[in-house]
Parts: C-alpha cells; structure tokens; sequence
C-alpha cells in the first residue's frame, strides 16, 4: 500500500496519522456542516429553482400549473410598468453612482490630508450610514416634507428666488411630487452612502506609495496637477471596486422607495423599481413565475454591469 | 521643509489602535509643501470638514429635537422646542398601534439571536476552513465566498413557496423564516478564518500535545485569543440584523410581529398619521439609539466592517 500524497502532506508539517487525518477531516466536516447547509439549500439550491420557477406558470400553494417556456420573459419586457421601473432604476444608477463617487472621494482627498481628529471626521462622515434604511428615510421625508427643515432652511437662507426660477415653490412637496420624488431618494441615498464610499477610497489612497508623490513633487508639480495626473489614475482599482458596489447596491434599489412611496412606488409610479415590481408580482399579482422571471433579468442585469465595468475600468494603468 | 504637523498633539488624541493606524499613515503621508501653502490648504480642509460634519449631524439632532415638540410646533425652524413636551414620546410608547415596545422587542430578539448564530456558526467553520484539513477544503471555501455574488431579490421566489410548503409564512414561523435567512453570513466565516489565520500555531500543537480533542481546542484554546474578531462580527451581524429590512418586509405580514423598520414603514404608510411628525421622530430615535450607542463605543469595528466587506466584492 503506498500512501496517498493527503497523507504525506500532512505528516510533512506534522506527524499524523492516516487515523488523525481521517479524524481531523471528520471534525473539520462537521465544524462546517450547518452553514454548508444553510448555504447550498437557502443560496446555491435557490439559484437553480428560481431559474425553474421562472419557466412555469405557478400556483403559490399547489406549485407548477403549466409550462410556459420564457412566456413569463416575454410578457416581462411588454409591460410598461416594468419598463417604467427599469427606467426609473437605471436613471437612479447613473446619477446616484457617479455623485455618490464623487463626493466619496471628495471627502477621502480631504480627510487624508495631514489634520488633526482624523479620526472624527472619518467617524462622522460614517455616520449616517449606520442607521437603518426605514428610520432614515422616514427622518428624511420629514425633512424635506413642504413645511420641513430643508424648504425652512432655503427660505431663511434666502434661496427661493433661485428655487423659483427652477420652477419650485417656496413649500415645494419634494417626494409628493412625481417629477422630483426619485431625485430626493437620490440626494437621500448620496447622503447616507458617501461615507462608505469614503472609507474604501481612504483604504485605497493610503495604499499608494509615497516615492510617487516624492517624485512628483521633485518635478514641481502642483497639489492639482498631483491628484489630476497620479493620484486620480492610481486609484483606478477603487475606482472599479467603488462603481461595481455601487452600481449593485443601485441596480438593487427598494428600501426607500417602499417606505417613501409604499409598494406601487407612488407617487404615479415614480418611485417604482425592478425590485418593488418584482415585490409586487410575488404579492400583489401572486404569480410566483413571473416573479421568478423578474429575479433572473435582475441578476443578469447586475451581471452585465459588473462585466462592463471591468471592461471599462479593469485595464492597468499605462504607464 | 518643516512637516507642519505636531505628531505628538496628534497622537495625544487617538486611542491606541488608531496610533498604529496613524502611524501608518504618517508614514505614507504625501510630498511635504512649504509651510505657508500647506497651512492654507489646511485651513480650507478644516472648513469643509467642519461644514460638512455638521450636516451630517444636523438631520439627527433635528429628530432628537422634534421628538419633544408639539405637533403645530414641529414646523418651525427652531432648534429649541416651544413649549419643551414629553408628550410625543408617551403617545410613541403608549398609543402607536402596533406597540412600539413590542417592535423594539421584537427586534430586540429577531438581533440577538441571529447574532449568536453568526457567532458560534462562523467562529467554528471559520476555524475549520483556517485551521483542519480535510478534501475539498478550499472548493467549499469559494462556495462559502461565491454566496455572496447571489442577490437575496433572486432567491426571494423561491424561498418563499419553499417556506410557504413549510408553514414558515405563517403565526411564528414568520420568525424563523427570518433569522434563517440571517442566521450566518459568508462574511462572519470570512473575517473568523482571516483572524484564525493570524494565530500562531505553538499553542494550538502544545493542546493537541496534551490530548486534547479538535472541540476542545477549539473551544479552550483559540476562541478566547479570537475576541477582536468575535467583536466584529457580533457588532456587524447585529447592526445588520436590527437594521434588515428586505427579509423582514417579505416575510413578517403581521402587525404584532414588525420589527422596528417595520413599524416605522407602516406609521408612515399608513394615512393621517403622516403628518404627526413628532411621535414618529421619537421612533426612529428609538430606531437608531442601540446602533448609535454601539457606534459610539465601537467605532473601529464598524470601519473594519466596512473593509472587510470590500474584501467580498
């Protein structure tokens, strides 16, 4: 009998047994039993029957009724409502990604230079991402309700003319309104998620080696041209990281619009998302395959995206 | 060229695992500019900083201060309340329907428990997957780690009619059905094996020297060394869990088993109550003051939280 290269392995760093090595992968099995469980049932197992469901006509207590191939697909894309809320989440993805990004770094930049409380800052910053979606959301319906903090604010500040001009009264009615209901989520979303952003583009700047900058500033460059031309470029990694979370996390969007605008995303649908479309097939419509249908056009979307990205920013940088 | 910072005043205000953060940084710190632009640059820092610190602030401590507003109150643009009143919070605790204590409760628990499940389940296959060796070990890892490219929007159809054939959406299996679906997180596994991996291994073999079984190794010798990532696993999984909002709306439909983002979605919804603003200000400080307290003594954590859910992506 010749022993197998396992077990060679093994008595190279440590002499077991064949008996201990088969002990030590029983105990190694059993110590990740339940979560393999929980993982390859409620996650794996799910993946393969939600992409079953979707092809059947489903009943939610008696389960198949009829085969319909990729009926529930081809209806999906002749709705208008799931169009409308397609829309509706990609505009939020391309606005809230970028702005999100922007002022992540923003902060990253600021927070990164030689100051003191550092760590405040960081901590602040942080912050409103620590709350939950529901009791931040509803704080920030408040604030921006008509005769709110903000609307208050921009009074005494003297703003409404410029408001005004905008087209927006001095009570303006923020997330009643459906033509500026989706951007206030955005604004609210930028609020809460720049902090994050923040920390994964700080983890990034502290990553880049000083000889870089010593260089730079050996040939007299200014702190613009520095960000602009080395700083910016290198942290094109973050940049990819950041935008696939981003774009994720958006493409994702529910919490807010069902709490601000319950699950028809009102006002006139404004708020409606792929997700909250998807809420409602389960719930309101009760047709499980369509549902399912909607659950596999999400992950293919997020998919596509993510690859995209990675088309977009994955290569190195040139120099 | 001066560095124009005093790393001793700098370092008088940091606790101690945030000197060696520090140090890093200081280490790391960019070209060093002549004084006079460098102050300038950090005077305008300063004031970016501050301004938008205080924003950050402001839309809490408006809450905190309408809470304790009347209603016609509310709506002006004062930060102290005229005339001061308990009286949004007793209507809060004592009139809302559902109850918010019960919310609280039921959050309360709904958190803790999946808390400790993420604990002993991620301490003991994250020690598995750092430490044992057994076939397949690193296969099963990438599955561990492959969970989390799977949205939870894509697996809500069919964990639901799965539930559903197991009474689980309904009476009290509502409950279970939630923290089964929160009850461990490829992340908690992923930050235990990460930390398991740092420990040394002298003390383990002197364990195993002495006879002891795998468990009680496990179980005597290295959990009691792994507490910082115990600590941030519990502080992310409960936060996580208190806040959770997607299984929760799916799977708790009735008023007497919301949690408290439940609640607070259903005060809202809910018509003629949307304007009675100060009660429902008094929610969500109740909503936030659990999470804001464990922000307040664990910062660090919450940070660490953050990179290591950079590192799942």
């Amino acid at each position: 009998m010749q022993s197998s290269p396992a077990s060679a392995q093994a008595s190279a760093s440590k002499p077991a047994t064949r008996v201990g090595a088969a002990r030590e992968a029983v105990a190694g099995y059993g110590f990740i039993a339940i979560p393999m469980a929980i993982f390859l049932v409620l996650q794996i197992g799910m993946l393969f029957y939600a992409a079953y469901i979707s092809l059947w006509n489903w009943n939610i207590r008696s389960g198949p009724v009829d085969f319909v191939g990729l009926g529930n697909f081809q209806r999906l894309l002749t709705q208008p409502l799931f169009l409308t809320a397609l829309k509706n989440t990609v505009y939020y993805a391309a606005l809230w990604v970028p702005l999100t990004m922007a002022v992540g770094l923003f902060l990253a930049v600021v927070v990164n230079q030689k100051i003191r409380g550092q760590t405040f800052f960081r901590s602040a910053f942080y912050f409103p991402a620590i709350a939950s979606s529901a009791a931040i959301t509803v704080l920030w319906l408040f604030i921006v309700a008509p005769f709110g903090l903000f609307n208050e604010i921009r009074g005494a500040l003297g703003l409404n003319p410029l408001f005004q001009l905008l087209g927006y009264g001095p009570h303006h009615d923020w997330i009643g309104d459906y033509r500026t209901a989706l951007n206030t989520i955005v604004v609210l979303n930028v609020w809460t998620t720049s902090g994050t952003f923040m920390l994964f583009y700080l983890a990034a700047l502290q990553a880049i080696p000083t000889d870089v900058y010593e260089a730079a500033a050996i040939d007299g460059a200014s702190q613009w041209q520095v960000f602009r031309r080395i700083t910016f470029p290198l942290l094109r990694p973050a940049h990819f990281f950041v935008a696939t979370v981003g774009v994720i996390g958006a493409l994702q969007l529910f919490d807010q619009s069902f709490i601000a605008g319950g699950p028809d995303g009102s006002p006139v649908n404004s708020l409606m998302t792929i997700v909250l479309y998807l809420y409602n097939a389960l719930f309101t419509q009760i047709n499980p395959g369509y549902a399912a249908a909607v659950g596999i056009v999400l992950f293919v979307l997020i998919f596509s995206a993510t690859l995209i990205q990675r088309r977009l920013f994955g290569r190195e940088p040139e120099w | 060229m001066e560095p124009s910072s005093d790393p001793v005043d700098d370092a008088r205000q940091l606790t101690a695992p945030d000197a060696a953060l520090r140090r890093l940084q200081v280490a790391r710190q960019g070209p060093k500019q002549p004084v006079s632009g460098h102050k300038w640059r950090r005077r305008i820092a300063y004031v970016i900083l501050i301004t938008y610190a205080v924003l950050m602030f402001t839309p809490f401590a408006w809450s905190v201060v309408t809470s304790f507003k009347t209603l016609p109150d509310s709506l002006n643009l004062s930060f102290i309340p005229q005339p001061f009143t308990l009286d949004a919070w007793r209507y809060a605790l004592t009139e809302l329907d559902p109850n918010v204590v019960v919310l609280f409760m039921n959050s309360l628990v709904i958190a803790s428990i999946v808390t400790l499940t993420n604990l002993a389940l991620g301490s003991l296959a994250g020690y598995a997957f750092a430490r044992l060796r057994f076939p397949g070990r690193e296969l099963l890892f990438l599955v561990v780690l492959g969970t989390l490219m799977i949205p939870d929007q894509l697996r809500v159809v069919p964990v639901y009619i799965l539930f559903n054939n197991f009474r689980l959406t309904v009476g009290l299996g509502q409950y279970v059905a939630v923290i089964l679906l929160l009850a461990i997180s490829a992340t908690s596994i992923f930050l235990m094996r990460q930390y398991f991996l740092t420990i040394p291994k002298d003390l383990e073999d002197a364990a195993k020297v002495d006879g002891a079984g795998f468990f009680t190794t496990f179980a005597r010798v290295m959990l009691p060394l792994a507490s910082p990532a115990l600590a941030a696993v519990a502080i992310l999984q409960f936060q996580g869990a208190w806040n959770s909002f997607f299984w929760p709306v799916i799977f708790l439909k009735e008023q007497t088993h919301y949690t408290l983002p439940l609640g607070l979605t259903f005060f809202r919804l809910s018509g003629g109550f949307g304007t009675n603003w100060p009660p429902l200000m008094a929610t969500v400080v109740i909503a936030t003051i659990p999470i804001l307290i464990l922000y307040v003594f664990f910062q660090r954590y919450f940070v660490e939280g953050v990179a290591a859910a950079g590192v799942k992506g």
